[in-house]
């Protein structure tokens, strides 16, 4: 019978079935769309999730890492942090450290990108040797830099000596004076590159056309930068401050290996001050790692608020440029 | 727009200005590879020469000594071993989870899917720092698993997974949907469809996944420093190097840990030659895209 169907016919029949496929389309599957699922999700409750909601379960116990010893002191930990001038003052260090890292390596991630949007030969080279320090892993550039700033044998202080900028070597590490400038040169060396592949990425959607007739008004290399690439790159930039911002108060892997907050607590940022609460190689009793939930959290509320202030600010920059 | 540029004469002024920027370049570049160039350099010298230190990172007499030194008495041997299956571990769990991942976000509708969605990426930008390592240091001794480097290889790769899952999904949504329904005509299932269709038009989004996930289990420091307090046979490199640092007299051992630095930063340093385009390309892809 179907095969004697009138070809006129046809078209009252055709329709329904692409509609008919898509539903099908959409209705199978879904076992297998949730099992293909099932390990990020397992992954996500795990290393995410739990992790969190455990933080606030230890807010407010004394825990030292041996179950048998956690006690519940209300709202001892946060008496004790308001008290804590060295919670307050490693603090204080943090935000001196993401300045100081902030003010270098921002302009030099942004004049480099500049220079290698020249097309100079071998821009692509330069681009990849200004990148790589950041495929090295933050525990062996610390450890790199240990050896570079040792006072006695390190090759820096022989370098400044050998050319007589300085007499007697710099304690770069062992002075509480200089060290936070040890911290900073490394944190800078190791990061910037990432900041300036931002900017080279977004240079290159700024079009050559803008730059060609800025060359025929006659307008020189600054002017060029300020009154061009820099208005043009404003988006990428705000990207950008906004993830050294961050990216700034959240290090303390490389500052571990380099000076473990010290000397004195001159270099010691808020996590890692946390760290050694949590897993420090001291005694058992040493640990405090309820006391140490409660600090991540003020810590990521600090983080969180300097986000803020940051995106506020930018609005305000924006309306006003 | 290469054939443009090149067409653009320059006068004398210019070119003078051009060659001292360009030598400004290479100037920066030596200041940037510098460090590496030192370490890697130092590893040749023999433990006098480098505790005498100095301004000259060339090696007066060349040793090879302290790689054999760090491979056989300081364990490097078994640390390289362990960092190879840390990042392979991590990179080939990366990327079955977030490829099967991506797939399911961007191609199957199911309810609750936003929010399960948004929380991926709302975790991605909650740090609470190390605090974290602490519930799942002590998840992995309830479970027994901390006497191997599997709660490492798991926990990184749980940590990390969102980035990833987030470039997929993009990239999966730009594969033309039309791709999916021949093949669900042809007879394939969900996963097959995956399998046989999606997988293969991934092959540039999963070889930057693999680079980034390859290098950051191949760094990873706290993670593992904190799962291998007390076992030094688990310790991968960057634990390993750290351990010798702190280990006493430090000072004594300078030759070991120039070459055991050398072995940890000199395959990544391969890898990122070979494959710098990946390496750049994903970062940029993440985050200005995204």
């Amino acid at each position: 019978m179907s095969q004697k169907v009138d070809p006129q016919l046809r078209p009252t029949t055709r329709p329904p079935r692409p509609v008919d496929k898509r539903m099908r389309l959409k209705e199978s599957g879904t076992v297998a769309a949730w099992v293909m699922l099932a390990p990020a999700l397992i992954f996500l409750v795990v290393c995410s999730i739990y992790p969190f909601l455990w933080i606030f379960r230890y807010v407010l116990y004394n825990y030292d890492g041996i179950p048998a010893h956690t006690r519940f002191t209300g709202m001892r930990n946060l008496n004790t942090m308001m008290a804590d001038t060295k919670f307050w003052g490693s603090v204080v260090t943090t935000f001196q450290y993401a300045f100081w890292k902030l003010i270098f390596i921002i302009p030099i991630a942004l004049i480099m990108a500049v220079l290698l949007n020249q097309k100079l030969r071998g821009s692509s080279f330069f681009r990849g040797v200004y990148f790589m320090p950041t495929v090295i892993s933050s525990s062996i550039s610390g450890m790199i830099f240990t050896f570079i700033f040792a006072t006695g044998n390190g090759v820096l202080n022989g370098i400044l000596q050998a050319c007589g900028l300085i007499g007697v070597p710099v304690g770069w590490l062992t002075d509480p004076k200089v060290a936070m400038a040890a911290v900073i040169i490394m944190s800078v060396w190791a990061g910037f590159g990432n900041y300036m592949l931002y900017f080279v990425t977004g240079m290159t959607s700024i079009s050559e056309d803008v730059y060609e007739s800025s060359r025929i008004d006659g307008a020189n290399g600054i002017q060029t930068f300020f009154y061009i690439t820099l208005p043009m790159l404003a988006p990428v930039l705000k990207v950008v401050l906004m993830l050294a911002i961050t990216g700034a108060f959240k290090d303390y892997e490389a500052i571990m290996v380099l000076t473990n907050g010290g000397p004195g607590s001159s270099t010691n940022v808020m996590f890692l001050y946390i760290y050694n609460l949590i897993f420090g190689t001291g005694s058992n009793a040493a640990r405090q790692i309820g006391y140490g939930a409660l600090l991540s959290l003020v810590a990521a509320v600090i983080v969180g608020a300097v986000t803020i202030v940051y995106n506020i600010v930018a609005k305000k920059l924006d309306d006003v440029v | 727009m290469a054939k443009n540029r090149a067409q653009i004469v320059y006068s004398p002024r210019q070119k003078v200005g051009r060659a001292i920027l360009w030598l400004f370049l290479l100037i920066f570049a030596i200041l940037v590879i510098f460090p590496v160039l030192y370490i890697i350099l130092g590893s040749f010298k023999d433990n006098q020469e480098l505790l005498l230190g100095g301004s000259n990172i060339f090696p007066t007499t060349f040793v090879t000594k302290n790689y054999a030194d760090a491979w056989s008495q300081a364990n490097f041997a078994v640390y390289t071993k362990n960092s190879l299956f840390l990042a392979f571990g991590v990179m080939i769990l990366s990327l079955i989870i977030s490829s099967m991942a991506g797939y399911v976000f961007s191609r199957k509708e199911f309810p609750g899917k936003e929010i399960i969605y948004s929380i991926f990426v709302a975790f991605m930008f909650i740090n609470v720092g190390s605090v974290s390592l602490r519930p799942l240091y002590e998840l992995a001794v309830k479970t027994r698993i901390n006497t191997s480097l599997w709660p490492v290889i798991l926990f990184s790769a749980g940590g990390g997974q969102a980035t990833y899952i987030f470039l997929c999904r993009g990239y999966v949504n730009s594969v033309p949907r039309e791709l999916d329904e021949a093949a669900h005509i042809d007879g394939c299932t969900f996963f097959q469809t995956y399998a046989r269709i999606i997988v293969p038009m991934l092959k540039p989004v999963m070889a930057t996944i693999a680079i980034l996930s390859f290098r950051q289990g191949w760094n990873e420091y706290i993670l593992p420093r904190v799962f291998t307090m007390t076992n030094d046979n688990l310790r991968p490199l960057t634990v390993g190097v750290n351990m010798l640092k702190n280990a006493g007299d430090g000072a004594a051992a300078w030759n070991i840990m120039f070459a055991g630095a050398t072995i940890a930063i000199v395959p990544i340093l391969v890898v990122f030659i070979c494959f710098s385009r990946y390496f750049m390309g994903g970062l940029t892809s993440g985050a200005v895209k995204g």
